[in-house]
């Protein structure tokens, strides 16, 4: 198992992130079994077994796929943290890296997906942390990823339904975040599919970047 | 063999508890409950796996069908506690219950271990009270993380029994007493998805690993706590867990 440097606890993700995705979704989320749109951070564990590196090749699933990924801005805990607000929740954080969710597609949001998402190794992270003094406008910064050396996905953190510090906040109120454990902060609504032999390389510009290839 | 750990005049130790109940250190030195405190007896928690809806007469008190497929869910290891420990009732909620599950703890990798082969890779079983807030419930991901991975909310020991000492598992009286009253009453009979099983199907999916858990979930009986509440989840052979709860001002002092 390729243990990852950077998550020493818990690494979270944040799912249906992508306010366009959302309001797309409205109708539906109205629907059973859903009943009401979320009013909460929609949250999910990448557990143990998926961590994972920079550079590392990722199995193609034994069910036979097809296999997706998403890309985010992952937030590095630096100090722990307990019930904080909004307003201080940077003052926790020891900076930023990029995070690959590799997964089966995702048809239903109702239930914990753990076949699809808690495949070994699917939760590559960069491989550093670039501190959060050197980033200015988180607003200001998109995630690329590019498949096989073309743009299949560009998501606007201005797009983000619930900013970082929101975030850290909700999710501190839940669970005490300790130094080393790492937020998935959003992932463009539409997942990339992905082909045996694929190379994907995303980007937050000035941040920080990931390359991994699927296995052929 | 019972292993458990416990804080002993600031120091972590690794225990041992003999058959007359005596708490012993690794030199055998036997040490007074009253000057330890009981710590989560599995030293570096894994992935924790718990069931949804694994009792049929639990899942129609909740107006669930059987599921035909198990519902798993993750736990972060911020929710694991000790025996004797605090957990907390969340402010301005209706709805608190415990769930007293039989726990098995992984101690043998694997990656798609066949239902025969299962049973060697526990190292052995806990107990732990899977605390549920519904106040919080939502239909996404369900049961979902404020529910379910709220610090302290999962209590878990006093300590791991080896499994060769507790042996077949197939029918242990499964108990709930909260200040003293009988609350929840079962069999592990009743389970759905038993533990081969369970080590089947998760291991199809990814590699267990030393430390994982698996809750296997709880029998019927819900009852709403309150701070001042004593509970106490007792499994045949494997041990009583009991949890003091208290409010999220008294839990969290001064973070609260």
């Amino acid at each position: 198992m390729n243990r990852h440097s950077i998550v020493k606890g818990k690494l979270i993700c944040v799912a249906l992130n992508d306010s366009e995705q959302l309001s797309a979704m409205q109708q539906e989320f109205s629907e059973a079994p859903y009943k009401a749109p979320p009013t909460q951070p929609v949250l999910y564990f990448k557990p143990h077994n998926t961590w994972n590196t920079q550079a590392a090749t990722i199995d193609w699933p034994s069910t036979g796929g097809p296999l997706y990924v998403g890309a985010s801005l992952a937030v590095v805990v630096a100090t722990k943290c307990t019930r904080v607000s909004a307003e201080q929740a940077l003052e926790y954080v020891a900076g930023f890296s990029i995070l690959h969710d590799f997964s089966l597609q995702e048809k239903s949001y109702y239930r914990p997906d753990i076949k699809g998402k808690c495949l070994d190794g699917t939760a590559p992270l960069g491989a550093k942390v670039t501190p959060i003094d050197q980033v200015s406008d988180l607003s200001a910064l998109s995630v690329i990823t590019e498949v096989n050396g073309e743009l299949a996905s560009e998501f606007p953190l201005s797009q983000m339904q619930r900013s970082v510090p929101e975030l850290i906040s909700s999710i501190s109120y839940i669970m005490t975040l300790e130094p080393g454990d790492v937020i998935a902060v959003g992932f463009k609504g539409e997942r990339i599919l992905l082909n045996k032999g694929d190379k994907v390389c995303s980007a937050i510009a000035g941040v920080t970047e990931l390359s991994n290839q699927v296995a052929g | 063999m019972k292993r458990a750990r416990v804080l002993h005049n600031n120091v972590e130790l690794d225990i041992s508890i003999d058959t007359d109940n005596r708490l012993l250190d690794a030199d055998g030195v036997e040490l007074n409950e009253q000057d330890v405190t009981w710590l989560c007896p599995v030293k570096e928690p894994g992935t924790i796996f718990a069931l949804g809806l694994n009792y049929a007469d639990h899942a129609s008190e909740l107006s669930f069908a059987p599921p035909t497929e198990p519902l798993v869910f993750l736990k972060g290891a911020n929710t694991l506690t000790g025996h004797k420990q605090n957990a907390y009732r969340p402010d301005n909620i209706e709805f608190q219950h415990y769930e007293c599950e039989l726990v098995a703890v992984i101690g043998k990798a694997g990656k798609n271990i066949s239902r025969e082969d299962a049973m060697e890779h526990i190292q052995g079983y806990t107990v732990c009270n899977d605390f549920a807030i519904r106040d919080f419930l939502e239909n996404y991901y369900r049961p979902n993380l404020r529910v379910k991975s709220r610090d302290s909310l999962c209590p878990i020991g006093p300590w791991i029994i080896d499994r060769e000492d507790v042996g077949d598992i197939s029918n242990l009286a499964l108990t709930t007493h909260v200040n003293g009253e009988l609350t929840q009453s079962g069999t592990t009979a009743d389970m759905i998805f038993d533990l081969p099983f369970l080590i089947e199907y998760l291991s199809e999916i990814m590699t267990l690993q030393p430390g994982d858990m698996i809750a296997t979930g709880t029998p019927k009986g819900l009852k709403d706590m309150q701070p001042g509440d004593v509970v106490v989840c007792e499994i045949e052979k494997v041990g009583a867990l009991q949890t003091h709860i208290v409010s999220e001002q008294q839990f969290y002092g001064d973070q609260y």
